[in-house]
């Protein structure tokens, strides 16, 4: 039975309006299912409600109204503390713009997430390196991200994601700040990562290619589901 | 302690200005309060060390104020059966003369008694008067100095020392010279020991002892000797402990401590802002940082504790520099404190060095650190509360929602009407004060609505005057209210305070200028000593008979005045010809009638208080007053309240005939001269030195010598204005940049595309320039309204606590529309940094925000 037969995050009838002056639904009634290890992307134009669906997953943002469930969890009943520990130990997080600490050194950037969680020093830096040797930058562990490169940047936001192992890897436009070739390197950096960790990854995308990569394909139109599409 | 290092050291380095200035807040609140206290401390603890050393084995001292009393006083109190040993003592301080040595406190007593109350531990040499104290007392220009002394000054046995008494510079020569330590430290060591009848003759004591020491017989309590001695000699004496003089000394000073009180509170609360800007700037330049950790896992209450932390650190590290700063601070303050007592309140202080006390450290470093992290909970507050979604997205305001506007309305209304409750019914001090903290809370709340509508109101003149940036000025302003309402309401209260204590200052300032007009109008003053607050030496009575008739003067007064215990507390009677000094001076009263109260004060029916007295006192107009009075209690009904300054903490001006039937004292401390029309006052004091000057210690001052002396005391003791508004100044200018800088982090989108749709850098500056500009602006009205009322207030607390006195209720115009171009000149100033900022960011990084 393949793994994704379990629901690891589940989404009914989830609707996300903003209030302002005027009231914009951003997501309205989005019913999906996503199994664990399985690998999606999500595409839509702008305004489609792509990185609302990826912070209402990742516990960054909460539901208007209907039931998020991640690994069996309701996200919507959790208080903030609950929601942080569900964040803390079940998701990692890759930014478009890396959102690395630009004093902090690759190394440092890496721990921060076990550090959090009040690893021993020795553990996390050990952990850090590991991390580090995976995404291929064990040379940069001393750098801070002002002296990298954006593909080095985002592999330093990917090694950080994934410190601790978490189940779940939402990626916002993982390539969208990078030019071809190194968004391409990331890419494959991420399936590689999917196919030894065998973690469930959420990728909201404008890159058709990257879309195309993933088994399956998710698409968002005006805040709603227009297509599922798995190959 | 690991998020600490990785996160708030870096953005510590970057940021060493910001820091410095967080650390620099608690530096000057500590380093205020740890050296007010220790000065303070230091300057009673000379007194009382002073009166300890003095005291030696003496267990009561009987005295009658600073007037002193007959000699018959000593055979009364040698007759009382507990007394084992008494001893008559005056005190007297005198210049030396000596560059760099200042005064020296000359003890007269009566030696042949006196040393089973007081070891004077004579170096070896002395002998002679170890073994018969006759053969001092033999020669009246002996005097005996301590060891410090006679080393400072080159002194040894024998030697001549020349000192100016009564009878002109009179030469001494030392017989004895005291060991160091005991006694010999008393007054910093600047100690001499006298016959007390060499004493009375040389400085004008006539027969009369100042006070006198005594020892109780074994077997017999202190208590009980106290009780037959207050049984003996009446109510006109005080029988107490030497340890009572420093809590009447403490009482005299109580307005001064209250001052320094306020001074340290407010270098508290001027530190506590600083540190909330700082903290506040911090949360905001690092939103993003918080919304990562966020991300990560982090719990709000870690972050609430990264910034938590981050303040304790610094108040640790503030505290401790501002404590040694506050030591170092202290000497200097504990001098010139000293010196001011001396001049204003007539009491010689020697601070002979400071104390440090531990505890008082530990109450500093403690106060430092609570204070970092009281100002810092709110920034850290809202730091947990940031939302990781629009963190990083970036460039989202905090608006104020309508619900917590109306909710601040309501407890605005709540307030305002407690203030309103509690003035009606303010009987009780503690009312009053809930009122005035209401009254201020009132518009605290109300400051961000108040804000909102005048930055409406200043948008149509902001937009006249440069169409875009003063739009997208008034706008930033009108779109964030809560960052802007903080900074005004800063710079509302630091106004509201100068606009208070100026109004105060004005009001005591004009009020002293009315006094000096009409009640000090003499041409002329005959003192015994530069210094009019120093009461050691007085003259005979008839000097000023003498001086009255030569022949340019018209007319001379004799007044003579010294504190007396009214109800334990240390005030001033003022025995003046008051028939004479109604024909002179036509002051206003406060409460009666000047006529009738001039005559009934000459015939001896009343007395005249000052309104400090009996606003401190709670004496009311009409109501008898009862003064212990050698001869027995005086009472005498109040027949006139009027303005009096001869002392802060209260003055009870009777008529001279009065005093000479309760107090039989004859002698005066000043004559003033009123000198015949066309006659120049130059000549007749010219003249006076001429008879007087070469036979007696004596000062001519001339009306405006007089008048600019006490001017200047009225400044010194004024000075605090002058530094709240230097406050005011930094307050405005930290708040200022506090809230640019939050401004423009904000808007670092709006301010990207304004410059890519062609915005030059100079109508962003503008547009910066002009929010600070109107920043200013909005504390000014806010804080000139509530200037008003604090006004009120601080009148009232002036004469409920402070100092009794009525004044009238008059807004300081003027120190206002000076503080106008000022505050204005300072938020332009302030605005430069950030307006940099604001045009230096990348175009390219400030548009990709989302």
């Amino acid at each position: 039975m393949p793994l994704w037969f379990f629901g690891m995050i589940e989404l009914e009838r989830v609707s996300k309006v903003f209030d302002g002056k005027r009231k914009v639904a951003a997501l309205e009634d989005v019913t999906l299912s996503v199994g664990a290890g399985e690998m999606v992307s999500i595409i839509g134009p702008s305004g489609s409600g792509k990185s609302t669906l990826l912070n209402l997953v990742g516990g960054l943002d909460r539901a208007s109204s209907g039931r998020i469930l991640l690994d069996g969890q309701d996200l919507g009943v959790l208080p903030d503390d609950e929601l942080t520990r569900v964040r803390r130990d079940k998701i990692g997080f890759i930014f478009q713009f890396f959102n690395l600490l630009p004093t902090l050194s690759c190394l440092e950037n890496v721990s921060l997430p076990l550090h959090l969680r009040s690893w021993p020093r020795k553990k996390t830096e050990e952990r850090a390196r590991e991390l580090l040797g995976l995404v291929q930058l064990e040379h940069r562990l001393e750098h801070t991200p002002e002296e990298l490169s954006g593909g080095e940047r985002q592999r330093v936001a990917i090694a950080r994601a994934l410190s601790i192992y978490p189940p779940v890897l939402l990626a916002d436009e993982p390539t969208g700040n990078l030019d071809t070739h190194t968004g391409a390197e990331i890419l494959r950096l991420i399936h590689d990562l999917h196919d030894r960790l065998q973690a469930t990854i959420l990728i909201v995308t404008h890159d058709l290619n990257v879309a195309q990569s993933c088994p399956r394909t998710i698409s968002l139109c005006d805040g709603r589901v227009a297509g599922d599409e798995r190959r | 302690m690991i998020l600490l290092r990785l996160l708030s050291w870096p953005y510590l380095r970057k940021h060493v200005l910001r820091w410095t200035l967080t650390v620099a807040g608690i530096v000057l609140g500590v380093a205020v309060f740890v050296a007010m206290r220790t000065a303070n401390q230091a300057v009673f603890g000379a007194f009382n060390r002073t009166v300890d050393r003095i005291a030696g084995k003496t267990q009561l001292q009987v005295s009658a104020g600073d007037f002193g009393f007959e000699e018959e006083m000593l055979e009364r109190v040698q007759a009382v059966p507990e007394v084992r040993v008494a001893v008559p003592v005056i005190q007297a301080v005198v210049d030396t003369g000596l560059a760099g040595q200042g005064n020296l406190l000359i003890l007269g007593t009566d030696m042949t008694g006196d040393r089973s109350l007081r070891d004077y531990d004579l170096e070896s040499g002395d002998e002679a008067i170890m073994d018969d104290p006759l053969v001092f007392l033999a020669q009246p220009d002996s005097i005996m100095i301590s060891r410090e002394f006679a080393a400072r000054n080159g002194l040894e046995l024998g030697s001549k020392l020349v000192l100016r008494t009564m009878e002109g510079p009179k030469q001494f020569t030392v017989r004895g010279i005291m060991r160091a330590g005991g006694l010999a430290q008393a007054f910093g060591g600047n100690l001499a020991v006298m016959d007390i009848y060499a004493v009375q003759r040389v400085f004008g004591r006539g027969r009369r002892f100042d006070r006198i020491d005594l020892a109780v017989k074994e077997g017999v309590t202190v208590q009980q000797a106290q009780a037959a001695l207050e049984k003996a000699l009446g109510p006109g004496f005080q029988v107490e402990a030497p340890s009572a003089r420093g809590r009447h000394f403490e009482a005299m000073l109580r307005s001064y401590s209250l001052t320094s009180n306020i001074s340290s509170v407010f270098a508290l609360v001027v530190g506590m802002f600083i540190i909330y800007n700082s903290f506040s700037i911090a949360v905001t330049q690092r939103r993003s940082e918080i919304g990562i950790l966020r991300a990560l896992g982090a719990t709000r209450a870690q972050v609430r504790t990264l910034f938590l932390s981050e303040s304790a650190i610094a108040g640790l590290i503030g505290s401790l520099l501002g404590a040694a700063a506050g030591i170092g601070m202290a000497q200097a303050i504990a001098k010139s404190l000293g010196g001011f007592m001396e001049q204003v309140f007539g009491v010689a202080q020697s601070v002979d060095g400071i104390a440090v006390e531990p505890r008082l450290l530990v109450l500093g470093i403690a106060i430092g650190i609570g204070t970092s992290m009281f100002a810092a909970w709110i920034p850290a507050r809202n730091a947990a509360r940031v939302d990781p979604v629009q963190a990083l997205q970036k460039g989202k305001y905090q608006v104020l929602s309508a619900g917590e506007n109306r909710l601040r309305l309501y407890a605005a209304l709540a307030s305002s009407a407690g203030s309103v409750l509690c003035l009606i019914f303010a009987g009780a001090g503690r009312l009053y004060y809930a009122g005035y903290i209401l009254a201020i809370l009132t518009a605290l709340l109300l400051t961000p609505a108040l804000a909102l509508l005048l930055a409406r109101l200043l948008r149509p003149i902001l937009r006249w005057f440069r169409p875009v940036e003063g739009s997208l000025a008034a706008d930033s302003l009108i779109g964030a209210p809560r960052r802007t309402s903080a900074t005004v309401s800063a710079l509302m209260l630091s106004l509201a305070m100068v606009i208070g204590f100026g109004g105060v200052t004005r009001a005591i300032y004009g009020s002293v200028v009315e006094w000096l007009d009409t009640a000090l109008n003499p041409d002329l003053f005959v003192a015994a000593s530069d210094d009019l607050a120093n009461r050691s030496f007085t003259f005979p009575g008839r000097i000023a008979d003498e001086i009255e008739k030569l022949p340019g003067v018209d007319q001379t007064q004799k007044v003579r005045s010294a504190r007396t215990l009214f109800r334990g507390v240390p005030v001033t009677v003022v025995a003046l010809e008051m028939s004479k000094f109604g024909r002179k001076v036509r002051r206003k009263p406060i409460e009666g009638d000047v006529d009738e109260m001039n005559r009934l004060a000459a015939e001896g029916r009343g007395i005249i208080v000052s309104d400090s007295f009996a606003g401190l006192r709670g004496i009311k107009f009409g109501e008898t007053v009862e003064l212990p009075t050698p001869r027995g209690t005086l009472r005498l009904p109040v027949a006139g309240i009027a303005r009096d300054y001869s002392d802060q903490q209260g003055t009870i001006l009777i008529d001279r005939s009065v005093f000479l039937k309760w107090w039989n004292d004859d002698t005066v401390n000043i004559i003033r001269v009123y000198v015949k029309r066309g006659t120049d006052p130059a000549t007749v004091r010219r003249e006076i030195f001429e008879k007087f000057g070469a036979r007696r210690r004596m000062v001519v001052l001339t009306n405006e010598k007089v008048r600019k002396h006490i001017l200047r005391l009225t400044e010194d003791w004024f000075a605090m204005t002058y530094n709240q508004i230097a406050v005011a100044i930094l307050v405005a200018v930290l708040g200022i940049v506090n809230t640019l800088t939050v401004s423009i982090t904000d808007r670092r989108r709006e301010l990207g595309v304004l410059r890519a749709v062609g915005g030059l850098r100079r109508q962003i500056r503008h547009m910066v320039w002009m929010e600070a500009v109107t920043i200013g602006l909005l504390g000014l009205v806010l804080g000139f309204a509530l200037g008003a009322v604090n006004l009120y207030y601080t009148l009232g607390l002036t004469e409920r606590d402070f100092a009794g006195m009525r004044l009238s209720y008059l807004y300081p115009v003027a120190l206002a529309g000076a503080l106008v171009p000022v505050m204005l000149l300072v938020a332009l100033v302030a605005a430069i940094a950030p307006g940099e900022s604001a045009v230096r960011g990348s175009l390219v990084e400030a548009l990709e925000y989302e």
